[in-house]
């Protein structure tokens, strides 16, 4: 246990001694900040501390048309770029040298030479690499948390949510980073790897909607001409597919998209797509929609999204780990 | 008598890529004395102290080392070892250094505020426990390194190369130290290149060579088991006598005549024959092999079976 909190303890250190740590934060402050100075008035919306303001009938102090937008905002421009994107980036590349560096010539051998295991050594560095997103996240989460509470009025512990989400898709990349690096010591080859993947599963998880799309909904088979069956039987094929290529691929974005159903909005309103965008088409907000389950849900459980996604972290660490005890330094 | 600290037999270590490190290394190191290993790089030095340390697995080994087979982990926490070219993350400081050694050689919190600041202390390091690693001198590291090997008070203590890049004051303090560990009774096991480093520390030595240990021993057997008599006459020896001479085995120079042996016995016929002679003798001493001398004799003239160890 002891070197354990060693490792992690060495781990911080480190992360101190990054630029680039401190480089993220500050972007993050910096976003936090624009973020704050949204607000809404008596008659509408403000910003830039109230630089600018405009009027509007149901976008303004306590209504929960306001918290959704702003919430929306959260959740949609500054989750959707900053936070599952580029602090991503920027935590992969700060974390690929990690490995590399602690199996250095003339540095492994001092852990090494220590009375603990090799596994221990191999998963308490991974569980110190998950520092960087995690203080990451979790600083900047807190700040949206005070601005909710400033601009809105609630508490809203449920955003919290987005900490461990944003780790657990940082930790499903990382797997690929900690995996070429062991073996090849080369971060660049790391990280391209990792944005290899990323970007594969994207494209992949896009491909997945689409034929799902165009394959399983509609109208009913029996309304169908016979080409046009055909055709959907065809699209049907490849959509399974595309199903068992994307399933050994990490689902980031879905991953993700699980924040919609975990964070609550105006009491118990479960945050959606549908009435984000209707605000900013500048409509009213629907009547909540009891059952509603959004559409990577509905094609994907939660059980095999985060089954599958762990699971190719756990080949990639497993890999990674068997060569890492069992090589020669 | 106790057990030997460490005891091995027949230690071969194959690298990937064929190299042949290590080929059937026999070697026991009492307790409480200070082991040199010597040899040229490449020899397989650091190889072999690796191999105790659970750094690289052998390709064959039977070892015990305090009393347990080598590769066991937990003897480790009575170990300490300061790696050849070692390397410090750049952002801990002195102190850190130290603290991340204890931490994984279970040294417990309590234990580590006293022993820190004596060993700081020992290596004369206490003012700059608070820098950063990155600000030292090679010496400076090598003294840090010394100090986080003796965290946890170990029975033995591994130092590869340790007056590595260290000025020469440096290196007396590593002198001075490693005696004062003998003294309290750890076994010190020391890799080194440098004779003269070893020669006025050492009390075994053994020499490494192309992945065999070939010769291995107290400093004093091993020049002893060189051990020569030299005779000076005044002036040269005649050729014919020479001739008679080195037929009897002896070497013979202009005006010296030198034995193998290890008493001066052998050399008393010799004595008679330059006498009846009448040559006259003008000295006769006992001639030791230097440790420089033993170790290239023993180098040139190792294993030369040619299946090209190191490269
Ligand atoms: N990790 C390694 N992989 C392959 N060969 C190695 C490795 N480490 C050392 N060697 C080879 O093993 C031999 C012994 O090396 P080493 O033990 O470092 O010698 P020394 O410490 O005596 O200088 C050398 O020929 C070296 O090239
Ligand atoms: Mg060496």
């Amino acid at each position: 246990m002891r070197a354990v909190w060693t490792l992690l303890v060495d781990s911080y250190r480190l992360l101190r001694a990054r630029i680039l740590f401190w480089i993220a934060l500050g972007i993050s402050l910096l976003v936090g900040v624009v973020y704050l100075s949204i607000g809404f008035t008596e008659t509408g919306v403000s910003f830039l501390f109230g630089a600018a303001e405009f009027e509007h009938d149901v976008l303004r102090q306590g209504t929960d048309e306001a918290e959704i937008l702003y919430l929306g905002i959260f959740s949609r421009f500054i989750v959707g770029l900053w936070l599952s994107w580029v602090a991503i980036i920027l935590a992969l590349v700060s974390c690929a040298s990690i490995y590399p560096d602690f199996m250095s010539e003339g540095s492994i051998e001092l852990a090494l030479s220590k009375p603990v295991r090799r596994l221990t050594l191999f998963f308490s560095k991974y569980l110190g690499s998950l520092l960087f997103m995690l203080l990451l996240s979790g600083s900047f989460v807190l700040l949206v948390f005070l601005a909710l509470r400033w601009r809105i009025g609630t508490w809203n512990p449920s955003i919290f949510w987005y900490v461990p989400l944003t780790v657990l898709v940082f930790s499903y990349l990382y797997s690929v980073v900690v995996l070429v690096t062991v073996r090849t010591r080369s971060t660049l080859a790391g990280v391209l790897f990792a944005m290899l993947v990323w970007f594969m599963s994207f494209i992949l998880d896009f491909a997945d909607e689409m034929l799902y799309t165009f394959s399983y909904e509609g109208r009913p088979d029996e309304e169908l001409y016979e080409d046009e069956l055909k055709l959907k039987q065809q699209l049907q094929k490849w959509h399974r597919v595309n199903l068992v290529a994307f399933g050994v691929l990490p689902k980031t974005k879905q991953t993700m998209l699980f924040a919609d159903r975990l964070v609550v909005v105006a009491g118990d309103r479960g945050f959606s797509e549908r009435d984000f965008a209707n605000l900013l088409m500048g409509g009213m907000l629907p009547e909540p929609v009891g059952d509603e389950v959004d559409r990577a849900l509905r094609r994907n459980s939660v059980f095999y999204i985060l089954g599958t996604s762990l699971g190719f972290e756990a080949v990639m660490l497993g890999l990674a780990a068997l060569g890492f005890c069992r090589r020669d330094f | 008598m106790e057990p030997p600290v460490i005891e091995l037999s027949h230690v071969r270590k194959m690298y990937r890529g064929r190299v042949e490190a290590l080929r059937g290394i026999s070697l026991q190191v009492p307790k409480g004395c200070v082991f040199g290993l010597l040899g040229p790089n490449g020899a397989g030095k650091s190889t072999l102290v690796k191999i105790l340390t659970t750094i690289i697995r052998a390709t064959e080994c039977r070892g015990i080392m305090l009393g347990h087979p080598v590769g066991h982990k937990p003897t480790l926490k009575r170990v300490g070892y300061l790696p050849e070219h070692v390397r410090f993350p750049e952002y801990l400081t002195g102190a850190q250094v130290i603290d991340f050694s204890a931490g994984l050689a279970g040294v417990s919190p309590r234990r580590l505020k006293v022993r820190k600041g004596e060993l700081l202390e020992r290596v004369k390091m206490s003012e700059w426990q608070r820098r950063k690693v990155s600000t030292y001198s090679k010496g400076m590291k090598q003294r840090i390194g010394i100090a986080q090997a003796l965290v946890n008070d170990p029975e033995v203590v591994f130092l590869d190369e340790p007056t590595d890049g260290v000025d020469p004051e440096g290196r007396r303090d590593i002198r001075n130290l490693v005696r004062e560990l003998r003294d309290e009774g750890r076994t010190v096991f020391i890799n080194t290149h440098l004779l003269t480093e070893l020669e006025q520390v050492a009390d075994r030595v053994g020499i490494l060579s192309k992945g065999r240990l070939v010769r291995e021993g107290t400093l004093e057997e091993l020049t002893a088991a060189q051990r020569q008599y030299e005779l000076r006459t005044q002036g040269p020896i005649p050729p014919g006598l020479a001739e008679r001479l080195r037929a009897g085995g002896a070497t013979t120079g202009g005006n010296t005549v030198t034995i193998d042996a290890q008493g001066p016995e052998p050399m008393q016929p010799v004595i008679d024959l330059l006498r009846s002679e009448e040559i006259m003798i003008r000295s006769m001493h006992e001639k030791r092999l230097s440790l420089e001398e033993l170790f290239l004799e023993a180098v040139q003239d190792g294993p030369g079976d040619g299946e090209g160890g190191a490269r």
